[in-house]
């Protein structure tokens, strides 16, 4: 079995303004700023691993700044999946659809023959979403959206299928699962891929504690996703 | 006569496809992959050709609609 560890600091790392060369690209008052961590290769960040199983685009963005984000731009194919750990994302696509999503919901956007998005941080208080792009099962399907809300407290200390077939509340169009775990105590929770021909990544994240001299320990989470 | 093949840009998912080639770029349907200038883009968001990648993936029922 092949394994790797990526560690945070070795992600590419992108920042783009809302002025300049990059206004149509990014969206906000002026000022605003995106920030973005890429696991693996994608635009001027081309040093590291080309993807994982289906899995083609990680990140970790940071919308700061009133309205950032991307403006309106056209997809075909690729599913992509947005979770927002903080702050509230506006999206917008050519479906149809505009929605407030916000910490804890995410959603699987497939682009298939054809679709255009929009995600902005309307609010402007710091939005925090990663997004994975995932090859899709074929091309150009019909475009869809499904979007839910992953409720942590309830899911608290338990490995939550997020997307994927049986048991996943949102199916996608790939054979991939997302799953999340939120726990605060230590424990041993087992990731059981469907076969030996499928691959685990897994995201560790140690959520920060927000109040400075506190005592108790911060909760830690961990995201599994499969292929 | 080697088949076909299919390449999706990485940077939005245009699909590429040498049996369809680009005929509004110039490109006729049959157009290898080769033969497309190294200084290409996608037409839909700039990415350049070189960071296009293969896939074998089928199309979906009813695709592609010529």
């Amino acid at each position: 079995m092949q394994s790797f560890v990526l560690r945070a600091a070795d992600r590419g790392y992108g920042r783009y303004v809302s002025t300049g060369p990059t206004s149509s690209y990014i969206s906000g008052h002026p000022e605003s700023v995106l920030t973005r961590h890429s696991s693996f290769n994608f635009h001027e960040y081309q040093e590291g691993r080309a993807g994982f199983g289906r899995i083609r685009v990680f990140g970790e963005e940071i919308f700061s700044g009133l309205g950032c984000g991307y403006n309106m731009h056209p997809h075909h194919n690729f599913i992509i999946c947005a979770f927002v750990l903080r702050g509230c994302l506006t999206h917008i696509n050519t479906l149809g659809k505009v929605d407030e999503v916000k910490a804890g919901d995410y959603y699987v956007f497939s682009a298939g023959s054809g679709g255009k998005h929009a995600e902005l941080n309307i609010a402007g208080e710091d939005l925090r979403v990663i997004y994975i792009w995932f090859l899709p099962g074929k091309l150009l399907l019909p475009p869809s959206y499904r979007r839910t809300h992953f409720d942590a407290a309830a899911s608290r200390n338990r490995l939550a299928r997020l997307v994927g077939a049986p048991d996943g509340v949102l199916p996608i169009d790939q054979d991939v699962r997302v799953s999340r775990l939120v726990t605060d105590v230590a424990g041993t929770h087992v990731y059981r891929p469907r076969s030996g021909a499928h691959g685990t990544l897994c995201l560790r994240h140690r959520r920060r504690c927000p109040l400075r001299g506190r005592v108790s320990r911060p909760p830690g989470q961990h995201g599994a996703v499969g292929h | 006569m080697e088949p076909f093949k299919r390449f999706l840009c990485l940077g939005c998912g245009f699909l590429y496809d040498e049996a369809l080639g680009l005929p509004e770029q110039g490109f006729p349907p049959g157009t290898r992959w080769a033969d497309i200038p190294d200084d290409w883009v996608c037409p839909d968001c700039g990415t350049p050709k070189r960071l296009f990648e293969m896939v074998e993936i089928e199309y979906a029922p009813g695709q592609p609609v010529a």
